[in-house]
């Protein structure tokens, strides 16, 4: 955890009242983004995501697997988060375990809508190849690389660039003679399908750190919050899912104000992300 | 340079990219020491003398003396051995070095320093608040906290190792002590040289930058070394302290003592400055600093936007310059 002296610390609370912050961002804008996109050969989708000293990386497999008898039409999706302990030292051994089980329920939240999967940011209907019989299991797992604040902006992004870079093999299905069988499945190892990802949000933190409230905190402002309120908000400027860390209570009306802005910062911090992709993609073409 | 280019984590667009390509390029043309440098498994001619002495990072294989680490070889009479770039730190005696304490232990506080072991300031090497030369008392070490706690940064001079192998500290005068007021910035140690003056007061901003030889660099607003308006400030602090137990008016104090923006202002841009000057891997002096400061002002850079690629390729092509200049000088 970072040790930080109290003169320090009042220097950063100072600075976010004053609105300029230790390293001359305003409240309410984010470090720089940058993006890279096929970091993992083996992988369907993988992505990279930097923001400032934060580092993540995320993987996408999609195997095939049986939709569950609940849910016939819809494809699954799991997402696991493992925090390094390359990342930080408190991370080692078991120790990075509450933090990876929270991130990956705040994104299992934000993305993947409610029980029934429905209003989930990933299309689960389109991962159904044959209702109730086959359909592709989509594994997101993602990797803290080097913490400095601010995970699961950071996540959540890395998330929405691997599922553009993921492509779901094509698959022809060949019918058994009864419809209780299995059916064959054939799948083509050269036609890949884009994943349609125009509905996965981007999550926005904003932290409360005094009388005010930051986006993309580092981690010596985090050790200063006294609460954070994580709103992910997808294309149209909707609300998608909401979580809320940190003990302190927070007024009504300053969350109300907190959404606004967040969908405000969303739009940004969206099409800044488009454009990092567009050009990750221009050079992994290059290469 | 594509691991340069890793490195920075910058995305440049394709102008940026051949502007800093040749700015890194000519400075890698421009230092002369490229024969004495080795990678691992090297070779170093050593002309077959007989008594040659083999220090650190260097071995013996098939008769041939080779480099087991990378970075500058160095003779010193008989004794061939190689420094090592980006290594930890490594004090020596009379290094002023800035760290922060991490345990407040019997007579003494340990500090982190980005050496290998912690180091140690003992109570009886520094001075008291009360600027009083006398015998520490059992009081005075019951008090300890009231002069440095957990996490607070500190700044002092390397006094030297022990039999032992520990190492210490002194803060026997006033310019050392706790740093409050600013931030501390953490770069490799081999940045920062050795120089008569790692204490700068930077006037045109008033902005107190303290280099330390561990690459622990506090930006900070500026403190007056005057000798009792410093024990006053501290007293002060104290009676604030004891304010704020008993609640009421703290929110006001507080505001009282902030730092004014326009010295906040100044601090960031120049902490930002020397990150981008690490980032980049340049030497850091109070001159080249100040320079990209000035710079960044004059180009009306925004202070977030010194860390932004535009600003990292003319900070390089700066330092070409800058050293061209030098060595028209020196030729």
């Amino acid at each position: 955890m970072v040790g930080l002296s109290a003169g320090e610390k009042h220097f950063i609370y100072g600075g976010i009242a004053q609105d300029l912050r230790t390293d001359g961002r305003q409240r309410l804008h984010y470090r720089p983004i940058s993006v890279e996109i096929g970091v993992i050969p083996q992988a369907n989708g993988s992505s990279r995501v930097r923001l400032g000293a934060t580092d993540v990386i995320v993987s996408i497999k999609a195997e095939l697997g049986r939709p569950s008898s609940l849910h016939p039409d819809k494809g699954k999706v799991a997402i696991f988060i493992d925090c390094s302990p390359t990342a930080a030292p408190m991370f080692e051994g078991r120790g990075g375990e509450e933090l990876s089980s929270e991130l990956s329920l705040a994104l299992q939240r934000c993305l993947l809508g409610g029980r029934s999967g429905a209003g989930a940011g990933i299309d689960l209907s389109s991962l159904v190849i044959v209702e109730g019989k086959v359909c592709w299991d989509l594994y997101i797992d993602g990797l803290v690389v080097s913490s400095d604040g601010n995970l699961l902006d950071a996540l959540a992004a890395a998330i929405k660039v691997a599922l553009c870079n993921t492509g779901i093999p094509k698959t022809t299905v060949n019918l058994g003679a009864s419809p209780n069988d299995q059916p064959d499945v054939d799948v083509s190892d050269e036609e890949f399908l884009q994943f349609d990802t125009s509905g996965v949000p981007v999550i926005v933190t904003l932290t409360k750190v005094g009388r005010h409230y930051i986006v993309d905190a580092t981690s010596e402002e985090e050790s200063q919050m006294s609460s954070a309120v994580s709103i992910s908000v997808n294309r149209h400027g909707q609300i998608c899912g909401l979580t809320k860390r940190g003990g302190a209570g927070l007024d009504p009306s300053v969350i109300l104000d907190m959404i606004s802005v967040a969908k405000h910062v969303g739009e940004q911090l969206m099409s800044s992300l488009d454009s990092e992709i567009a050009a990750a993609e221009a050079s992994a073409e290059d290469q | 340079m594509t691991t340069m280019q890793r490195e920075l984590r910058l995305s440049l667009n394709q102008t940026q990219r051949v502007r800093l390509q040749s700015a890194l390029q000519q400075l890698e043309e421009m230092t002369s020491l490229a024969s004495a440098i080795t990678v691992v498994a090297d070779t170093i001619p050593v002309n077959h003398e007989d008594s040659i002495l083999k220090g650190h990072g260097t071995s013996d294989l098939n008769g041939e003396v080779v480099a087991t680490l990378c970075g500058v070889v160095e003779r010193v009479n008989k004794l061939v051995y190689v420094r090592a770039q980006r290594a930890r730190y490594k004090p020596e005696v009379g290094d002023i070095i800035v760290g922060r304490v991490i345990e407040v232990a019997p007579k003494r506080w340990r500090l982190e320093i980005n050496f290998s072991q912690d180091a140690v300031l003992m109570l009886s090497s520094m001075n008291l608040p009360d600027g009083l030369q006398r015998r520490r008392t059992a009081v005075d070490e019951l008090n300890m906290r009231s002069i440095f706690v957990e996490n607070d940064v500190i700044c002092a001079e390397v006094r030297g190792f022990q039999h032992d192998g520990s190492l210490h500290l002194q803060a026997r005068s006033q310019k050392y002590g706790k740093l409050e007021r600013g931030m501390l910035l953490t770069v490799p140690a081999y940045l920062v040289k050795r120089r008569k003056q790692h204490f700068h007061h930077l006037e045109n901003y008033g902005v107190d930058l303290i280099l330390g030889s561990n690459g622990f660099i506090w930006v900070g607003e500026h403190v007056d070394m005057n000798g009792e308006n410093h024990i006053l400030a501290d007293q002060v602090s104290r009676e604030d302290m004891a304010d704020k137990s008993c609640v009421g008016q703290v929110t006001q104090e507080v505001h009282e003592r902030i730092t004014p923006l326009e010295i906040r202002t100044h601090i960031c841009r120049v902490a930002n400055s020397v990150r981008v000057l690490s980032a980049l891997g340049f030497n850091l002096t109070v001159e080249v600093i100040v320079d990209t400061v000035e710079a960044s002002i004059s180009l009306n850079t925004d202070i977030k936007d010194i860390l932004a690629a535009e600003f990292y390729v003319q900070t390089a092509e700066r330092e070409v310059q800058r050293r061209v200049s030098l060595s028209r000088k020196k030729g």
